[in-house]
């Protein structure tokens, strides 16, 4: 039980270091002078400080919404696959617990966005609604294919029964999978292909969008659920798609799950320099070879597994 | 491993079934050949059969480096066009490709009960027939009609590896040449096609 909190706690706190880890990359790559790991605490507790102003035209939605999109993604947090061996977990938990928590969390978002009456919230609150719309049926396919080959529905479960006995007759239906939640984790977390979460700019805006208008602690709030989101999806990747390391000694265990997260936070930099921005309208196509990967490894896995 | 690379053989058949730029298409194929001689040499190393260690070889310098350099050459000579529109709309060919792949996995399913093992792989390579005939049927323009028409050798080469244990090496090396045979017909037609326009 100390474990379980332990760990939770531990990602808790490599969070912000992740998404300001991915930034100082990419400005490595761009020939930048790169900015410190510890820039994502350090903007939070700047906005802690500073005053927060709502407008006086929202209601009272806007006041509760923060929470309300950041408790989701902490209650999520409770439920992943387990990190060191013989940590507690949470079994029971399935694909479509995890989807729903998680779209929970973006409906409040959408909600928020809507609540200024601002032109660019409503404008992003559809946006996002469009691409969470296509990244649901996906997701819930990949993860149930997924805890299918581990041989239970429950994610935690699933994840320690990856790691111990891996399903290598399913090697091809597993890659697919991966290749489907890996795009998956790019959309759902506005990273560039989807969304460039770095620019203002009216055409390109989706999650920067509906949180125009958040100033001092909710929009810390909002920073922090978005990053907790990226470490939930980036640790459901690296405990169902890359599972190996829990035999060790929980010191040594916990060490390489976080290197395997850098490692997704390396390849999601790298993605992220090498590809230009789509087209709004080009997404679906992009999601679409998500929705398709994620049926094919279902497919895979039912006619040729056995 | 092999199991991965038949998926990798897929899944960069898929992706190239949803690509907009001929250079893409050509990177694509270029991996799925690469993905094809790492399954020959991985099997001929299996199998102990130096024949086939030779064609996984021989596959991985002339179609990984060797066709699509031609072809990027040819189309930079004759200033193809490079922005590709699948004719068949994306939301189509989301419903398309599973529908095949289903159709194909169960129209292989007789042929699979007679061979004993690798069983799955007749499936898969099948399945990829169909879809590099797709990739054929979704694109007007010459060039990526002439990836379809390569990857489908692809095709045919996986179902030659994986149903029979491996073909002799001369009839390899006849497609090999009828290939590379094919690619200097083709370079005439593109001749022929610049002269219409």
């Amino acid at each position: 039980m100390i474990l379980y909190f332990l760990t939770i706690i531990c990602l808790l706190l490599l969070a912000p270091i992740l998404l300001s880890f991915i930034k100082a990359l990419k400005m490595i790559l761009l020939f930048k002078k790169p900015i410190s790991l510890l820039q994502g605490y350090r903007n939070f507790s700047k906005l802690m400080q500073k005053e927060t102003i709502i407008s006086s035209e929202t209601s009272s939605i806007t006041r509760y919404a923060p929470f309300l999109v950041l408790s989701p993604l902490l209650v999520t947090m409770f439920f992943l696959p387990p990190v060191v061996k013989g940590a507690f977990y949470v079994s029971f938990v399935d694909a479509f617990t995890i989807t729903g928590l998680i779209s929970l969390s973006t409906f409040f978002l959408m909600l928020l966005g809507l609540d200024s009456a601002s032109a660019f919230g409503g404008m992003g609150s559809s946006r996002e609604a469009f691409i969470s719309a296509l990244v649901e049926p996906a997701m819930v396919l990949t993860i149930f294919s997924i805890s299918m080959m581990a041989g239970d529905l429950g994610i935690g479960q699933a994840g320690v029964n990856l790691a111990y006995n891996f399903p290598a007759e399913h090697m091809s239906s597993f890659l697919f999978a991966a290749i489907s939640f890996f795009i998956l984790l790019i959309a759902e977390n506005g990273r560039i292909p989807v969304d460039n979460p770095e620019t203002h700019l009216e055409l390109t805006m989706v999650h920067e969008a509906m949180i125009l208008d958040l100033s001092g602690v909710y929009l810390a709030i909002i920073e922090m659920a978005a990053s907790v989101k990226f470490v939930i999806f980036s640790s459901l990747f690296v405990s169902l798609f890359i599972p190996f390391g829990l035999e060790y000694s929980p010191v040594v265990a916990i060490l390489i799950f976080i290197a395997k997260l850098f490692g997704v936070a390396i390849a999601v930099a790298f993605v992220e320099v090498n590809m230009a921005k789509l087209r709004l309208f080009k997404i679906p196509n992009l999601l679409g070879i998500s929705i398709v990967f994620a049926f094919l490894s279902l497919i895979t896995f039912y006619v040729l597994g056995y | 491993m092999i199991d991965f690379l038949i998926g990798l053989f897929l899944a960069t058949l898929i992706i190239s079934l949803f690509t907009t730029r001929l250079y893409g298409l050509l990177l694509w194929y270029s991996l799925n050949s690469l993905t094809l001689g790492l399954l020959a040499l991985f099997i001929g190393h299996e199998l102990d059969d130096m024949a086939m260690l030779i064609t996984g070889i021989v596959t991985i310098l002339i179609k990984t480096i060797g066709i699509p350099y031609i072809l990027k050459n040819l189309s930079q000579k004759f200033h193809f066009v490079r922005q590709i529109n699948p004719e068949i709309k994306v939301q189509y060919a989301i419903m398309l490709i599973p529908a095949i792949l289903v159709f194909t996995f169960y129209l292989s399913e007789p042929i699979t009960q007679m061979i004993n093992e690798n069983n799955n792989y007749i499936a898969i390579s099948i399945s990829s027939l169909f879809l590099s005939l797709l990739l054929m049927m979704e694109h007007k323009n010459i060039a990526p009609k002439i990836i379809g028409f390569l990857s489908m050798e692809n095709a045919l080469f996986l179902l030659g590896i994986t149903a029979t244990d491996g073909m002799p090496m001369l009839v390899e090396f006849g497609i090999f040449l009828d290939l590379l045979m094919a690619i200097v017909v083709m370079n005439l037609l593109f001749h022929n096609e610049e002269a219409k326009v």
